[in-house]
């Protein structure tokens, strides 16, 4: 009897520490959330207040109303940067995807005696900041005629040249998928494309969604290539570079909420495109394919 | 339904490591040959050179009399069945073995008409709509077997199909793929290290050791007349007993003298070694469990052991017993043939006395381990 009361209490006690032991890890995750919600919550507030254009040291707005999200359509040139950053997400999305998948495919599955070498290489270049070459790329470019209102193009080239170097993530990916589902397939009849497209692909869903997304993504969030680049002509803007003039200088306090507007309006499509891909996002999905 | 040629095939990794070596094979229409080693011989190299998975270093494959050296595995016309399955996670059983059709634009009634047909011969039908996740190892396996099956190929290659599944399953599906052998009727190639499946599947067994073939022959002839001790060894379960001892001609006869015993070789073996004219020089001694006897005390040809293991198998006794110099051996006794008193009484140190027959021994050189009748 008494044993078991023991046994009983040792329970309670138990649940009651890490009844207490949750809570606080509760508590600090909650505060960790707030801080990281804060900025996004405090755009979004911002953007819909009606009485300032400045940074008035109130987080909700006195009057709400889309007065900055009228201006913004009606006086700038927002929709043009915004119609350029889009065309450049989906065509790096496009090429990068190639790329990448291509090398990664290449480096996982076929052998060849530059193989380790080229790995080796790409790893020591990657190593050196992308924004050592830009004085190069800006001086290339500009011969090229691949600035200013053409400077979207130029910059597709530039986030798609070298992005097969980013190859290691979907590589390691590739590498999990076990090689006789290749050699089945090859002894099946596919060529090495075949095997590529419709064995292989549709088993990287997961990964290839992150790629497409790593690459639409690149174009809304580079300012410093970008700027150089564009070199302030309004036609060949991105967002980034666009929305950066209204924080300079005195524009800062006519702009500020109409900053913050457009930043909403561009995190709408990198996340609508993050949302409907993520159910693609799809785990354990090699499962029986071979004995494991 | 394709003969199949190996002529000198060398298979070298990196710059010096040989895996296959001067391998010479013929191997004819719609025979069912098996490749058996232990690991590391170099069985499933020579299969996947078949394949087109392996670069061939040297050397020919012929498949039908074309030289397949430079072919891609698609265009050798050949189906593999892969130890671990290599079923494609992403479609149906149906589409599994139906993507080899796909891949060749066949129409698709006739696809609908082989996957069932060979589905129904595999009793997998009722899961054709599955994915491969949702089906046990078995029933994985004959989905690569049907997979391998739906095709018209000429050479229907296995690489170790069964290794995977547990002892049951593996002799249900041994058994299987008799059967399946009878229904498609044409060359198979199969890789195992297990010797059991090599002697039931096999047309001819090809015996191989570190990269090199140690023999060839139907199951028969390399279990009674194994060309060197390692066939010997690795042939037959449990192994092959050998000890070293005196081979001793008198006139026209031949006697064997293992610790201390003093047994005629009788039967053809003796005739063999008359023909041969072998001379009394040391030996290694080859002898199966199964031939092995239980003897009298006092007998000359009664070899006095100790028990150190009794292994009951059911219809049979497995006896590990230790000779006087130390020597392990292994004696085979059907369980019919003893009385209950003297099973009860093979345990762990008894005195035991065993012998063998003079017709069953295989003798084998001391130096080149060679079979002397060979």
């Amino acid at each position: 009897m008494k044993t078991e009361t023991k046994i009983k209490k040792s329970g309670l006690g138990a649940r009651a520490s890490r009844r207490i032991s949750n809570t606080i890890v509760y508590i600090i995750l909650i505060a960790i959330t707030l801080v990281w919600l804060f900025p996004f919550f405090g755009i979004v507030l911002e953007s819909f207040k009606v009485n300032t254009t400045a940074m008035d040291g109130e987080l909700f707005p006195e009057v709400w109303g889309f007065d900055n999200y009228i201006r913004l359509f009606k006086e700038t040139d927002f929709l043009k940067w915004f119609r350029n950053t889009a065309i450049m997400g989906v065509a790096t999305a496009v090429f990068q995807t190639f790329f990448v998948l291509s090398m990664s495919y290449t480096l996982s599955r076929l052998r060849f005696k530059a193989r380790k070498p080229l790995m080796n290489l790409m790893l020591i270049l990657g190593m050196f900041p992308g924004f050592l070459t830009m004085i190069l790329i800006y001086k290339v470019f500009s011969e090229l005629g691949l600035t200013m209102e053409m400077a979207p193009v130029g910059l597709i080239i530039v986030y798609c040249a070298s992005s097969g170097m980013g190859y290691y993530i979907s590589k390691g990916f590739f590498d999990t998928i076990p090689k006789t589902l290749d050699e089945a397939a090859r002894v099946d009849g596919a060529t090495r494309m075949q095997v590529f497209y419709k064995v292989i692909m549709p088993l990287s869903g997961s990964i290839v969604i992150y790629t497409i997304l790593m690459g639409f993504m690149a174009p809304w969030g580079d300012f410093m290539l970008a700027s150089y680049i564009i070199h302030e002509n309004s036609a060949g803007m991105s967002v980034a570079v666009g929305m950066y003039e209204w924080l300079s200088r005195t524009m800062v306090n006519s702009n500020y909420t109409m900053f913050c507007a457009a930043g909403v309006i561009v995190a709408i499509p990198v996340t609508t495109v993050f949302l409907c891909l993520q159910k693609y996002y799809v785990e354990g999905v090699t499962g029986g394919a071979v004995k494991g | 339904m394709a003969n199949v040629k190996l002529t000198n095939v060398k298979k070298v990794y990196g710059k010096d490591t040989v895996a296959v070596q001067d391998f010479n094979l013929d191997i004819a229409d719609k025979e069912f040959i098996v490749f058996v080693g232990p690991s590391g011989c170099g069985k499933s190299t020579t299969l996947r050179m078949i394949a087109g998975l392996e670069d061939i270093s040297d050397g020919t494959v012929e498949i039908d009399g074309v030289v397949v050296n430079d072919l891609q595995p698609r265009d050798r016309n050949i189906a593999m069945v892969f130890q671990n399955y290599a079923l494609y996670p992403h479609l149906t059983v149906f589409e599994n073995m139906a993507f080899s059709l796909r891949l060749r634009k066949t129409p698709q009634e006739e696809v609908y008409k082989r996957v069932t047909e060979a589905a129904e011969i595999l009793g997998i039908t009722q899961y054709l709509t599955r994915k491969p996740r949702a089906l046990s190892g078995g029933q994985r396996q004959r989905v690569a077997i049907g997979r391998a099956m739906v095709r018209d190929s000429k050479v229907f290659l296995m690489d170790e199909p069964l290794s995977n599944l547990d002892a049951k399953l593996r002799n249900q599906m041994r058994a299987e793929i008799i059967l399946l052998r009878q229904k498609i009727d044409t060359t198979f190639i199969y890789v195992t290290h297990d010797q059991t499946e090599a002697m039931t599947l096999g047309d001819r067994i090809v015996i191989m050791k570190d990269g090199f073939i140690q023999q060839v022959g139907t199951p028969t002839e390399v279990f009674d007349m194994p060309v060197n001790l390692f066939v010997a060894e690795f042939i037959g379960a449990p192994k092959m007993n050998t000890f070293k001892t005196q081979l001793v001609r008198e006139g026209d006869k031949y006697f064997v003298t293992p610790y201390g015993a003093r047994i005629e070789v009788t039967g053809k073996k003796a005739g063999e070694l008359l023909a041969k004219n072998v001379e009394s020089q040391e030996i290694i001694l080859g002898v199966r469990p199964e031939h092995m006897t239980l003897a009298k005390a006092g007998d000359a040809d009664a070899i006095p052991c100790t028990i150190r293991v009794n292994e009951m198998m059911g219809s049979e006794l497995h006896l590990h017993v230790e000779e006087a110099n130390g020597d392990r051996l292994i004696v085979r006794i059907p369980t019919i043939t003893l009385e209950d008193e003297q099973r009860k009484s093979m345990t762990y140190g008894q005195t035991l006395h065993i012998t063998f027959e003079g017709k069953v021994m295989h003798f084998f050189d001391v130096q080149t381990e060679r079979n002397l009748l060979a």
